[in-house]
């Protein structure tokens, strides 16, 4: 008996274009957790994170006659999320980086940026280290945003995040120098 | 504040591959002439380990209560029926649950049509009848069709006229034989 989890995903979406759409389930289990926190990094709430990782699962549901498996499925599949996210992002031209302030997870994130000392002053630096690295990268070009947090948030290699974006492994390798030297450059005198 | 320290300057030609380099991302060659400068540049060791301090505090996320993800879960799952519902509502008219419903279709279609040409064309033989007569004016459209029925009219008024003519003789014979008794009684 084949354990269905053992499946791969691109073994999950070929059953799924057969006519066997309750596989996708398996998929939605298996990368919900990165669509929402990709989404997440982009919006920077968890209900527009919410309802646009689960768009991305719908359109990709909704079109998985067109994965031709030439690519992995999750390459496939982190383009409509990201495409969705800076969809998303040029309609609301803005991100609402403010609520972040009163968000129960971003104290959290705070206390994690200090848990290694823990001292007041430690936290309060972290705090506002991680409101200036969220502007810096509010702040991008998108294209520049989309290859640092699919590299640094979703640990992509440059060759999938080049296929995501659909442009070359050497583009990709100049918006990660420069998005990271932006980052640099903002965070200089925090770390 | 001790702890703080500025982010170290890299060299210039160096600093893309070190943020390469960081992420893993750079080839065998690559690799050795990077380490082989980091051995060498006290700045560029500096750099890379601000990127390694910095990068992975960056890019830590929300974290979700379990209960977040099975809520996720079982929307994303009721969604995607939806969809599928909303995809698919003709499939369900005709799915092999209700096979019963193909006959009664069936059998109102029928009654639609024979109520439309009965209440719509008057009724059903004046409707055939109609259908009969429309024939020859077809067939009439046809120019040999047209001289056809013509000699056919003909025929019928020849026809005519020899019922006429029998019947012209009929009464010459009977005017004749009256004459013969008349002169025969004289």
């Amino acid at each position: 008996m084949v354990d269905l989890q053992e499946l791969r995903d691109e073994e999950l979406a070929s059953l799924c274009q057969q006519g066997e759409g309750h596989y996708f389930e398996i998929l939605v289990r298996r990368y919900m957790q990165k669509a929402f926190h990709i989404a997440f990094n982009f919006t920077r709430d968890p209900e527009t994170a919410k309802d646009l990782s689960q768009d991305a699962f719908l359109r990709a549901f909704a079109n998985i006659k067109q994965f031709d498996g030439r690519s992995s499925f999750y390459t496939w599949f982190y383009r409509i999320v990201v495409n969705l996210c800076l969809d998303h992002a040029r309609r609301h031209n803005r991100v609402t980086w403010e609520s972040l302030d009163g968000m129960s997870e971003q104290s959290g994130e705070q206390k994690q940026l200090a848990d290694s000392t823990s001292a007041p002053e430690q936290e309060a630096i972290a705090g506002e280290a991680k409101r200036r690295a969220d502007q810096t990268l509010e702040a991008m070009p998108n294209k520049q945003r989309t290859a640092f947090l699919l590299r640094n948030h979703q640990g992509l290699s440059i060759a999938d995040i080049a296929k995501v974006m659909k442009t070359t492994e050497g583009t990709v390798r100049v918006y990660l120098h420069r998005a990271v030297a932006a980052l640099r450059q903002s965070l200089m005198e925090f770390v | 504040m001790a702890h703080r320290k500025p982010l170290q300057s890299a060299c210039k030609t160096f600093e893309e591959d070190l943020v390469l380099y960081y992420y893993g991302e750079t080839g065998d060659d690559e690799r050795r002439r990077v380490n082989q400068h980091l051995a060498e540049c006290i700045s560029c060791q500096g750099f890379v380990e601000d990127l390694r301090r910095l990068l992975p505090q960056i890019a830590k996320s929300a974290q979700m209560p379990p209960s977040f993800w099975d809520e996720y879960y079982r929307e994303t799952v009721a969604k995607l029926a939806q969809q599928e519902a909303r995809k698919h509502w003709w499939r369900a008219l005709f799915a092999p649950r209700q096979i019963w419903m193909v006959p009664a279709f069936g059998t109102v279609a029928v009654a639609i049509l024979v109520v439309g040409l009965l209440f719509g064309k008057g009724n059903l033989n004046s409707f055939m009848h109609r259908t009969s007569e429309r024939i020859p004016q077809e067939i009439l459209a046809d120019e040999n069709q047209l001289q056809f029925f013509e000699s056919m009219d003909l025929l019928e008024s020849l026809g005519t006229l020899e019922k006429q003519d029998d019947h012209n003789a009929d009464s010459t014979n009977t005017q004749s034989s009256r004459v013969r008794q008349q002169h025969a009684v004289a």
